[in-house]
């Protein structure tokens, strides 16, 4: 077995801080195949990859409130919290690319890709050597150099062993204040349940529901709550039924699924803002979607430093969100061969802490005072 | 329907409605309003409305490429809305982007100009009325969609700055 890369609460920290960013990392890759569909189109498909996205802001939550149980400081707006796409996630030995695609064969695979955390074959092969591809691999080591997780999965086994062993010499470990706790009041319309984090009990129950919702590490179809893994949702849209109770993972036998390729934008794979017509009107749609993202992540920063309540504005938020995005699937590229724009999640540097900047920080619009 | 008279029923739109072509486009329907005003009023009356809109848009030409916006007004007023055939289907064209809904047009203009089978009032796609540009205009969401988040409504409507009053764009 290899020596633990997690000696202190420090390094706890910095874990916490890159299971956020990890968690996060799949939502745009979810929410571009989402609203890449045609509205009122491939119902079944977009139910399901909704779901799972939601259920991703779960476990971003879940793992925050971990790093506040130990005294962390969650904060989405630094530097690099968002992936410059494509990034890259384990699979094992080699590593795949996670882009942001309109919904398609391809989108699905990934998909099955990401919510597929894979075993070690041994104890001492949690670790894998990163390739010197210089590729922004996300859930590499913070604290051993050079070092990646062979799968999520094993990167949350490190986490939850650490937790352990750092809890196990010092009893003060879980010291935060209860208060900066997001609780299951403020999450709803997706499976699974916000839990509050105050121990080390509570923090290995929050950790091993990510794991669960995904595939896990015990590979059931259906998780404790009787939940369908993720996993096993995305096979359905591959293998075109559903599941139930008693399916081998192969063989469903649920209702068909229809998926109709065709109905969807095709919008750009992982576009960037460079893509976009210099000085166009789209390009500053397009900054002005990366600004209110960057304004939402601000946002949640403030919810998951002791003001929970604003995960309620939140919501309107991530509605506007909602608009920006079709608005922007909706415009083709010029240039691009016949191509759609789509948000690029370039975030730019936050424009202060106060609340009333971030609220404006959107760009143009502003509150009619009354 | 020519990839061209696609183009130019957006720039009509645009000086027709206010909003940007990005918003237009946004809707998802530019394509559907089109092709609902040719079937309602004859691809000869569209065509004709275009070419009166690229001729209005030369006259405000400025020389540099963009248009002096108050002899555009003027233009715009002198050879649609001033024409007895052109300017009430520039009107529907106008109400069909901001309700979603297109609106019949008077017999006055039927008797005279030929009724079509597509003419009466009626309701474009389902997605029409909730992309109507009426509620971003007001800042408002269209009821019973586009759900904007429990309590929103408690804040003052978002209006972009170049449609308050005041500011010019």
């Amino acid at each position: 077995m290899t020596a633990s890369t997690i000696d202190n609460r420090d390094d706890l920290i910095s874990y916490l801080h890159s299971a956020m960013a990890l968690e996060h990392a799949t939502i745009p890759t979810y929410l571009t195949a989402y609203y890449s569909i045609h509205s009122s189109t491939n119902s079944d498909a977009a139910h399901i990859i909704r779901v799972v996205a939601v259920e991703e802001m779960l476990h971003l939550t879940l793992v925050a409130n971990v790093l506040n149980a130990i005294g962390g400081t969650p904060d989405l707006t630094l530097p690099g919290f968002v992936p410059s796409y494509p990034a890259y996630l384990p699979d094992g030995e080699d590593d795949f690319t996670v882009d942001l695609r309109p919904f398609s064969p391809e989108a699905v695979e990934t998909f099955c890709k990401i919510e597929r955390p894979g075993k070690a074959p041994s104890a001492g092969a949690r670790l894998v050597r990163t390739s010197d591809r210089g590729r922004p691999l996300l859930v590499s080591s913070p604290t051993a150099e050079g070092m990646r997780f062979y799968s999520i999965g094993e990167f949350y086994e490190e986490i939850i062993e650490g937790l352990e062993k750092v809890a196990a010499g010092d009893p003060g470990l879980f010291c935060g204040d209860p208060a900066r706790q997001v609780g299951p009041e403020y999450f709803y319309s997706g499976g699974g349940e916000v839990i509050t984090v105050c121990d080390l009990d509570s923090a290995r129950r929050a950790l091993r529901l990510i794991a669960a919702q995904g595939e896990g590490l015990d590979s059931g179809l259906y998780d404790a709550d009787g939940e369908l893994a993720h996993y096993y949702r995305f096979r359905q849209l591959q293998l075109g039924r559903y599941y139930q109770v008693g399916d081998h993972p192969d063989a469903p036998s649920g209702p068909p699924l229809s998926v109709s390729w065709d109905d969807v934008y095709q919008v750009k794979v992982s576009a960037r803002l460079a893509d976009y017509p210099v000085g166009s009107e789209l390009a500053g749609a397009a900054r002005k979607f990366n600004a209110e993202y960057g304004a939402f992540l601000a946002l949640l920063t403030k919810a998951f430093n002791g003001r929970p309540t604003l995960l309620l504005d939140a919501v309107w938020y991530m509605f506007r969100l909602r608009d920006g995005f079709n608005r922007l699937v909706r415009n083709p590229l010029p240039g691009s061969g016949g191509l759609h724009a789509a948000p690029t999640f370039e975030i730019p540097t936050p424009v202060g802490s106060d609340p009333a900047a971030a609220r404006t920080a959107g760009g143009t619009t502003r509150a009619v005072t009354r | 329907m020519t990839v061209q008279s696609f183009d130019e029923f957006l720039l009509l739109s645009v000086d027709l409605t206010a909003f940007e072509q990005t918003d237009l486009l946004g809707t998802g329907l530019a394509h559907h309003y089109l092709a609902k005003a040719r079937a309602a009023c004859g691809d000869e009356v569209v065509t004709a409305l275009l070419d009166a809109h690229r001729a209005a848009r030369a006259d405000a030409a400025d020389g540099v490429g963009g248009h002096d916006r108050a002899l555009l007004d003027r233009a715009l007023r002198h050879r649609i809305f001033s024409d007895d055939r052109l300017g009430p289907v520039a009107r529907n064209v106008i109400k069909l982007w901001y309700s979603g809904t297109w609106y019949g047009l008077p017999a006055e203009w039927t008797d005279c100009y030929g009724a079509q089978p597509a003419a009466e009032t009626s309701t474009v796609t389902a997605a029409s009325y909730q992309e109507g540009l009426l509620w971003p205009a007001i800042g408002a969401n269209p009821p019973g969609a586009k759900a904007p988040g429990y309590g929103s409504w408690a804040q003052p409507p978002r209006i972009e700055d170049r449609y308050l009053k005041g500011t010019a764009k």
